[in-house]
């Protein structure tokens, strides 16, 4: 067990954790965000996406132990008072969400694109977003949303 | 016209599916509740001799632990035939045959106790290949079913053999379809809780078809189907998947719940999920068709092997559709087709998007272009000579005159959104001056029965239920997967009703609260379920009418609209004769009538003859066309799919955006089918148990995908609407086959068509003895997890040089290590240096660039001076992972591990790169190309922590090429790689010449007998050419005898040859 400081969706939190814990199960066992997914356990999937100091990140790959100081954001973090964001609204209008399993992910690592470069070419997007996989949608729409999201009108 | 039917609708589940606050089935956390785990068998075939639960049974936590003999009800479940063993008793069926589970206070706990629980064997060969598994000595691998074929279905039309003697031309072919894995993102999770008002159970979790899960959980348990309560939670994808395994996870959670009093849950990793769960089947397809000169098709004779693996499952359906459907959409006067599913120790198969299609689809259409190759047409006129018309007969001897017969459609329309002609006069022309890459263009296209057809009964429920104030609840008896049915309901719902989406909620469903609506499989769900909306909205709406049709001064309802919330008389001023959807609401409610409805849907009655094979096997069918243009890499065999045009006639259109939905997602699993997705079972044994080894498409591996829809609407669907699910998923392969023909000239006949099929004609898989299977049973974790871990975070170098010891494992960005832990039964102690910001910095001097060993690889991509300096280590680095990957993985970490396919190691020995290694007693530097000793052996000590990588700035200017080859494009294991780097005088001569190999030798290493070559002379392409014969000899004595080194050898001759080139022309071209 270690004690540990980190920050979680702009909260600090001072959390008692299993050195056997990673990120995900501090996210979604301690704290009870269970917006983020487990899809793979191997950092292949992107499911548990999340970012840390500013940088996409599988929570899948990270031990509790490593959080010292980190900053965390996660998907219950996007929606700002009840209104969702651009980048979810261009989700939702594009059809970029079927089961919605790998959602939370594709739109942490869509967030930190964004956050750094705001109108990514096509081909920047689908290297932001390489490491999600998704079943459902054929990734098309995806691609589209994040393409609006900068997109004015 | 409608108001709501046809239009782009979100999906009305988008707000909790972008917030995180959608609950899916592991999210769900009862009041005390326990945590399940499986013990696996650790064979895939034997007897069980004795089990031992000693050892379990007292450890911390657990509170349950059952098996065969505590099962209270029916030993045996399935869908059709009783052979599923829920828990095996004395003999073990396949690799994910589940002994015994354990439920306890935590999840770690459950594991623990599952790993303890002690299982001795008596190891039987199993029988993996169905062909085998068939054969009358074979032995029975489910004695009391009497046979090893499952099923056996016939259809016979015409005469068969008057067929052949008729035909001008006769051929046989033999088709291969391996096992397809579902790969949905969610892995599966249910939770039962007791139930004390029913005194039995409520199931939650990942479920596809509720009632069928109530069916068995109340046969297992021996309780009555109203004590069983099925709630799906949201579903994180299903395709066809969350059926069966889900079952099981059903009972054994049961059953916990109640030997414990307390809610379990039971949540699978992924491998857990590609072990157990089972696959799309596996085909042998074997056909002789005969047909005149001209292209008409005469006879075809079809003998189909199915493998069903250990169990049954839903091969008696999947192989029924095959049998209707495998002679595709094309009229044949003499038809004979045989099909049986096997049972063989395999994983076993059952239902998944697309159910028995993909396979003949595969193999039929493919035959479709060879036969009008050798009768000197083309693709479409064969299509058009055979294909079905109004009025056709199947090979059912169904007349196809209840519907409209749109196959030519199809066909037309994605020729001409396509561009097809053109296309094919603009591929011939690139071919001609393109010798590595080759583009092709081709075509498929399908006939598929709508719903269930002559499968069962074929009907489903709703209920729509209007309150007070006119909003709506809907329920339906059939389940939302993922696919959007909730959406497509509520449309429905909204248009009969004439009022807005956003008055209607649709229900979480529960079995006990609405009828059994049959599974939500075949894409049925809209066909089915949506007629059961209409019948229950309509039923309301007549209620309605009656309350306020003498306001309206109207005696029928066909004189009304409803829509925008009003109801109003038709060809009439609206605000005269028109009243709001609420008013009358209130109205009847005052009435005191009832507006709540069940509405209910049996489809059109269809028949079949089983001895024959003949009868009106679906009452409707849908026709869909899809073009594929690819290119293929002709040095390594990778194919990628550019574009693929899907035309499909879906009847009639209800919610745009589901529908195209519908079409990118079944398109993508189609590509991978076709092409990437090679679930690798041997002697029973799965070898690729992660994503990481079973590859489905990225995002880089789609390219484009243009839905056509075209509409004819169906008299029995509602609006007009058939189906659209499966159809888009069960081309691609074909397309992409007959497109491979005319990029590459050759023939296949097995999917998927990987790498080495490509390039070798075949498949090259690892060889495995049966003898492996016993191997290492006491290592092996059950549920891969992290667990024993204790970390030490020193806070600077000094501390960590102090601490580094064999006791340590040394943990940085995690990438790999982590992998590796979650494989590991030991405990393990890690030193943690990823917060040392000291091993961060990558720092420029005059003569070299030091980059700490915990920068990432993200940070050193991103350097300036080493795009400048070092273009080839910020071309293979970029090809580490995923971005997420990079963004924690470690140069140093890559360096360390030295796995044979590291990215970053072949450049950094071209660029004559050293490494820094620490210890408390001093440091040193030793060359990369020295570190590195072999697969995962470097020089470093156990005291030693690597601090650096150095690299000297280049003194010259040079040329670079890389190639680095994945089986897809992007997040691969590096399956080759080739780096080469030349200094030229003003001569043009070689003065430096530098050619690394990466995943080919032992160690990615220089080949200095091939830049011998090179050095003082010029390079030219007679010179790139010579290299074939040395390299040959070098790659040869190096691996000649790997099971690989057949494709090895020759690509990476190729590779080698290609990056030389491109140097050759980087340096034409500057000049």
């Amino acid at each position: 067990m270690a004690e540990i400081t980190l920050t979680v969706n702009n909260k600090i939190h001072q959390i008692e954790v299993d050195d056997s814990w990673r990120l995900i199960d501090v996210l979604r066992e301690q704290l009870g965000l269970t917006g983020t997914k487990e899809g793979c356990g191997i950092g292949e999937c992107g499911a548990c996406t999340v970012i840390m100091n500013g940088e996409a990140v599988c929570s899948c790959l990270i031990l509790a132990g490593q959080l010292k100081d980190a900053k965390i954001e996660t998907i219950e973090n996007i929606e700002k008072d009840h209104l969702l964001s651009r980048l979810q609204q261009m989700f939702v209008e594009h059809g970029a969400i079927q089961c919605g399993f790998c959602t939370p992910g594709m739109l942490m690592s869509a967030k930190a694109l964004l956050d750094k470069n705001p109108n990514p070419e096509e081909d920047e997007i689908k290297e932001a977003l390489e490491g999600n996989l998704c079943r459902c949608t054929g990734y098309i729409p995806i691609v589209n949303a994040v393409k609006a999201v900068n997109v004015s009108g | 016209m409608h108001n709501m039917i046809g239009k782009k609708v979100p999906r009305i589940d988008s707000y909790e599916k972008v917030t995180g606050k959608a609950i899916y089935g592991d999210d769900i956390n009862l009041h005390g509740m326990h945590y399940a785990a499986n013990r696996y068998t650790d064979i895939p075939v034997g007897k069980i001799k004795s089990i031992d639960f000693t050892k379990a049974e007292k450890m911390d936590g657990v509170s349950a632990i059952v098996f065969y003999k505590d099962i209270p009800g029916q030993k045996r479940i399935g869908p059709i035939r009783q052979d599923h063993f829920v828990f095996v008793n004395d003999e073990v069926f396949y690799t994910g045959d589940v002994i015994a589970v354990v439920a306890a206070k935590t999840k770690e706990q459950a594991y623990a106790a599952a790993d303890a629980i002690e299982i001795e064997y008596e190891p039987i060969e199993g029988i993996f290949d169905p062909a085998e598994a068939i054969k009358p000595d074979a032995r029975l691998i489910h004695p009391d079913f009497k046979s090893n074929i499952v099923n056996h279905y016939p259809l016979i039309k015409g005469d068969i053999e008057k067929g052949f003697e008729q035909s001008e031309q006769v051929i046989e072919r033999e088709f291969r379809t391996g096992f397809h894995e579902h790969a949905y993102i969610e892995p599966e999770t249910v939770t039962a809780a007791p139930d004390p008002t029913t005194k039995g159970f409520k199931i939650y979790g990942s479920i596809q078809n509720p009632f069928t899960t109530r069916r068995m959980v109340a046969a297992f348990m021996g309780v009555d189907l109203n004590m069983v309560n099925v709630f799906s939670s949201t579903l994180g994808g299903s395709f066809g998947g969350k059926d069966d395994i889900i079952n099981c996870m059903a009972c054994r959670v049961a059953l916990l719940s109640e030997m414990t009093g307390k809610p379990v849950k039971l949540t699978y990793t992924r491998e857990e999920s590609i072990k157990e769960s089972y696959k799309r089947h596996p085909y042998i397809l074997q056909y002789k068709v005969g047909f005149n000169n001209e292209g008409k098709l005469k006879a075809m004779k079809i003998n189909i092997i199915a493998d069903s693996g250990a169990y049954s499952s839903q091969s008696f359906f999947v192989t029924w559709r095959s049998v209707v459907q495998a002679t595709g959409p094309y009229e044949v006067e003499n038809v004979q087709t045989d099909i049986r599913s096997v049972y063989t120790n395999n994983p076993y198969t059952a239902a998944f998007r697309g159910f028995g299609s993909p396979q003949i689809i595969f193999a039929q259409e493919s035959l479709m272009d060879e036969i009008a190759a050798l009768c000197n047409i083309t693709p479409l006129e064969i299509r058009r000579l055979n294909g079905f018309k109004q009025d056709s007969v199947t090979a059912s001897g169904q007349k196809l005159s209840e519907h409209t017969v749109s196959l030519q459609e199809v066909i037309d329309k994605s020729l001409e959104s396509s561009g097809y002609l053109k296309k094919l006069e603009d591929y011939k022309k690139l071919n001609e001056n393109s010798t590595r890459y080759k583009y092709g263009i081709g075509l498929a296209c399908s006939y598929r029965g709508c719903s269930l057809g002559a499968e069962g009964v074929d009907a489903t429920s709703a209920i729509v239920s209007v309150q007070g104030d006119g909003s709506v609840y809907v329920l339906a008896g059939l389940n939302e997967n993922g696919q959007g049915m909730r959406t497509t309901f509520c449309q429905i719902a909204a248009e009969m009703l004439g009022i807005n989406l956003e008055k209607i909620i649709f229900l979480e469903p529960q079995t006990a609260t609405i009828p059994d609506g049959g599974p939500t499989v075949a894409s049925r769900a809209t066909l089915t379920g949506g007629n059961a909306i209409i019948d229950a909205a309509q039923k309301i709406k007549n209620t309605i009418f009656e309350v306020i049709k003498n306001e309206l001064n109207v005696t029928s309802i066909e004189e009304t609209v409803w829509a925008n919330g009003l109801i109003s008389v038709k060809e009439t001023e609206e605000c005269l004769r028109s009243i709001p959807f609420e008013k009358a609401v209130e109205k009847s409610f005052k009435a005191g009538v009832n507006l709540s409805s069940y509405g209910w849907f049996k489809a059109p009655d269809v028949g079949w003859v089983e001895e024959t094979g003949q009868g009106n096997a679906y009452f409707t069918y849908v026709y869909g066309c899809q073009i594929a243009e690819i290119k293929v890499d002709t040095s390594t065999g990778k194919i990628d799919v550019m574009k693929i045009t899907a035309a499909h006639d879906v009847g009639k259109v209800i919610n745009r955006l589901g529908i195209e939905g519908q079409v990118y997602g079944g398109v993508a699993q189609g590509i991978g089918y076709a092409i990437l997705e090679d679930f690798n079972v041997q002697n029973g044994i799965v070898k690729s148990p992660n994503l990481d080894e079973y590859l489905v498409p990225t995002i880089k591996d789609i390219h484009k995908i243009e839905p056509i829809l075209i509409e004819n609407p169906d008299k029995y669907g509602p609006f007009g609407a058939k189906c659209i699910g499966e159809p888009t998923l069960e081309l691609a392969s074909a397309a992409i086959n007959n497109a491979m023909k005319f990029a590459v000239g050759k023939y296949f006949y097995q999917i998927p068509l990987t790498l080495e099929r490509v390039y070798l004609g075949k498949n090259l898989i690892k060889p495995s003895r049966q003898s492996e299977a016993g191997l290492n049973i006491k290592a092996r974790k059950q549920g891969p997890r992290i667990s024993g871990i204790t970390m030490v975070t020193p806070k600077n170098l000094k501390k960590a040089l102090a601490l580094v010891s064999e006791d340590y494992k040394i943990i940085s960005g995690g990438t790999d290590v982590i992998i590796e832990l979650r494989k590991c039964k030991e405990s393990s102690k890690l030193l943690n240096i990823s917060q040392l910001e000291e091993l961060k910095k990558i720092k420029k001097s005059k003569n070299e660039i030091f980059i700490g060993s915990a920068a990432s690889i993200t940070s050193i991509v991103s350097h300036k001076a080493i795009q400048k300096h070092f273009p080839l280590l910020i071309k293979t680095c970029s090809l580490i992972g995923s971005k997420q990957i990079r963004n924690r993985a470690t140069l140093g970490g890559n360096i360390v591990n030295a796995a044979p396919c590291a990215d970053s190691i072949p450049p950094l020995i071209l660029y004559d790169a050293k490494v820094l290694l620490q210890s408390k007693n001093g440091n040193r530097e030793i060359l990369i190309k020295d570190f590195v000793l072999g697969n995962y052996k470097t020089q470093i000590n156990a005291e030693e922590i690597m601090t650096a990588v150095i690299i000297p700035l280049p003194q010259q200017k040079y040329y670079h090429s890389y190639y680095q080859l994945g089986r897809r494009n992007a997040v691969n294991i590096t399956r080759m790689s080739v780096g080469a780097m030349i200094a030229f005088d003003f001569n043009k001569m070689v003065t430096d010449c530098r050619i690394v190999a990466g995943s080919l030798f032992d160690r990615s290493q220089r080949i200095y007998e091939i830049e011998e070559l090179f050095t003082g002379k010029k390079l030219t392409e007679e010179l790139i050419n010579n290299i074939e014969e040395p390299l040959l000899k070098i790659i040869d004595n190096a691996i000649g005898k790997r099971w690989s080194s057949e494709y090895k050898t020759p690509v990476f001759i190729n590779l080698c040859k290609d990056v030389l080139r491109e140097i050759k022309e980087k340096l034409e071209i500057r000049n």
